[in-house]
């Protein structure tokens, strides 16, 4: 029973890998956003990201 | 038999013998007709010989019948391995391992055309017993029999306590036999050495619910503690398939890696440097590339950053816009890295470069934003973008070779915990810890 189970399951685990490699899955966090307005391509100032402001590490041990 | 009771399978249907007990006067009731050597007045717990007919009394003992209340009444049919049987003799064992008394339960099955079978009963764990048909062949620790191997687990004592019915042997109150066990679960094969003969019987091990479904008991059946010697893992027998399939799964896994890497385009879209001068830090510091296409199907986009940073860092808003749509993939990207010396030696920390890789970007037209923070001690510096369509993401087969791996490790470790708890109750219990830390005490 326990090996029909991990062979299907198995087989899924290989089958949704194969999925999202062809669909071009990724592990990093990136931000959505719809409706960009098209006046950002001639003032890129007027588009605030999501991640400014970021508290930047300064180094160091 | 009891008026009410169903007939027992078979053609002629053979008669029980009532006699009445030479000590007590009790009636005694013989099921097992001519094939009962001893029969147990269960008044006055007398042992009388079935085959005299005066039914010479063999052997009294003292008990408190309650004490010794068989789970399974004696007169009790069933139907057990497509044949009924009732209920006619009861007895209880015990023995004595390390100072510590073990007591099981016998009862005696008898069906007037298959004759007699068993089952025995240790803390809600059942065995459904018959003697063997061929002498298994002991080898060693082990023991052969029709081509399957039984492990040694235990020899021991066996002490009777309590008899009840009828018996197709000379049952005693207080008769030694040394039992071995070996096992080869679900089976078990016993000998029984009583005086200088020796019973072999092999036994199957059975689940509290079937029995109680056989005899159609009330209630539910005793619920089982521990492990028992040849109780079935519920996945020992598939440790092994399991990683084989785990090791076939893992092929495909890397055939599925590398047939991916080879069909990946890894197309580079955009290469480009970019100057940070800390001079216009009062102007805008963000602007925009040149739009580039992507085609093909949605597929992923590398971004990746380089930076010949030392000791600083490099911090950039990234905002990847679909010129026509207006969708975007914002994310913001740090280039870090430092590196000195302390009293533990030289250390170092970050990198001058690094790659995100955004998921699933359909085709179209499109250019970065591109936002650019820096270390306000880093006086300027040259930093290049490499945009690269439809490249394989890695981590994908990580994850899926721990999900295969997970569920393997989780029932190999199960299987060795049931295992471990099996045997530490045999003669040859697994390596204890506290054995091997006993051993360092002994030198102070």
């Amino acid at each position: 029973m326990f090996r029909k189970f991990y062979l299907l399951y198995g087989f899924l685990t290989l089958s949704t890998a194969a999925f999202g490699q062809y669909r071009g899955w990724s592990l990093d966090t990136v931000n959505q956003l719809k409706n960009v307005p098209k006046s950002v391509r001639d003032n890129p100032g007027s588009y605030r990201s999501v991640y400014a402001g970021y508290h930047h590490y300064t180094g160091g041990k | 038999m009891s008026a009410g009771a169903p007939p027992l399978s078979g053609p002629p249907k053979p008669q029980a013998r009532a006699l009445n007990c030479p000590q007590c006067g009790a009636a005694i009731t013989l099921h097992s007709f001519g094939q009962a050597v001893t029969v147990v007045c269960a008044s006055c717990h007398s042992i009388l010989d079935a085959k005299d007919p005066n039914l010479a009394i063999l052997q009294q003992f003292a008990a408190i019948t309650r004490d010794f209340k068989p789970l399974i009444p004696l007169g009790t049919r069933g139907k057990l391995r497509g044949a009924d049987y009732e209920i006619i003799g009861f007895q209880r064992r015990h023995s004595k391992v390390e100072g510590i008394s073990y007591s099981w339960d016998e009862y005696l099955l008898f069906n007037p055309y298959k004759g007699f079978r068993y089952l025995s009963e240790y803390n809600g764990h059942w065995n459904d017993i018959t003697v063997c048909k061929e002498l298994p062949m002991v080898e060693g620790s082990s023991t052969n029999y029709f081509g399957e191997i039984y492990k040694h687990f235990q020899t021991s004592d066996a002490n009777t306590d309590f008899v009840l019915g009828e018996f197709p042997w000379q049952v005693r109150v207080g008769e030694h036999a040394v039992v071995t066990d070996y096992v080869h679960p679900p089976r078990v094969l016993s000998s029984e050495k009583l005086n200088k003969e020796v019973t072999w019987s092999i036994g199957e091990y059975m689940y509290g619910r079937e029995i109680w479904d056989a005899f159609k008991l009330p209630g539910a059946p005793p619920e089982a503690t521990g492990v028992y010697e040849n109780q079935p893992s519920l996945v020992a027998t598939n440790v092994t398939g399991i990683w084989l399939a785990f090791a076939a799964f893992t092929v495909f896994l890397l055939a599925l890696m590398a047939g991916f890497d080879m069909r990946a385009k890894k197309e580079p879209i955009l290469q480009q440097t970019f100057q940070l001068n800390r001079g216009d830090a009062r102007g805008e510091a963000s602007f925009v590339t040149n739009v580039f296409e992507l085609t093909g199907h949605p597929a992923t986009v590398e971004v990746k950053t380089s930076a010949p940073v030392d000791n600083h860092w490099i911090y950039l808003n990234y905002a990847l816009i679909n010129q026509d749509t207006g969708q975007a993939w914002d994310f913001g990207r740090e280039v870090s890295y430092y590196h000195g010396y302390d009293s533990d030696g030289s250390w170092s920390e970050g990198k001058q470069t690094d790659a995100v890789v955004i998921p699933s970007v359909p085709p179209g037209h499109y250019y970065l934003r591109i936002e650019p923070e820096a270390d306000p001690l880093l006086p300027g510096l040259a930093y290049s973008v490499d945009v690269t369509r439809d490249v394989p993401v890695l981590g994908i087969y990580g994850i899926a070779f721990l999900a295969l791996l997970l569920p393997v490790v989780i029932i190999s470790f199960r299987a060795y915990t049931f295992e471990r708890s099996r045997w530490s109750e045999s003669d040859h219990p697994p390596m204890q810890l506290s054995n091997m830390s006993g051993s360092s005490g002994d030198d102070e």
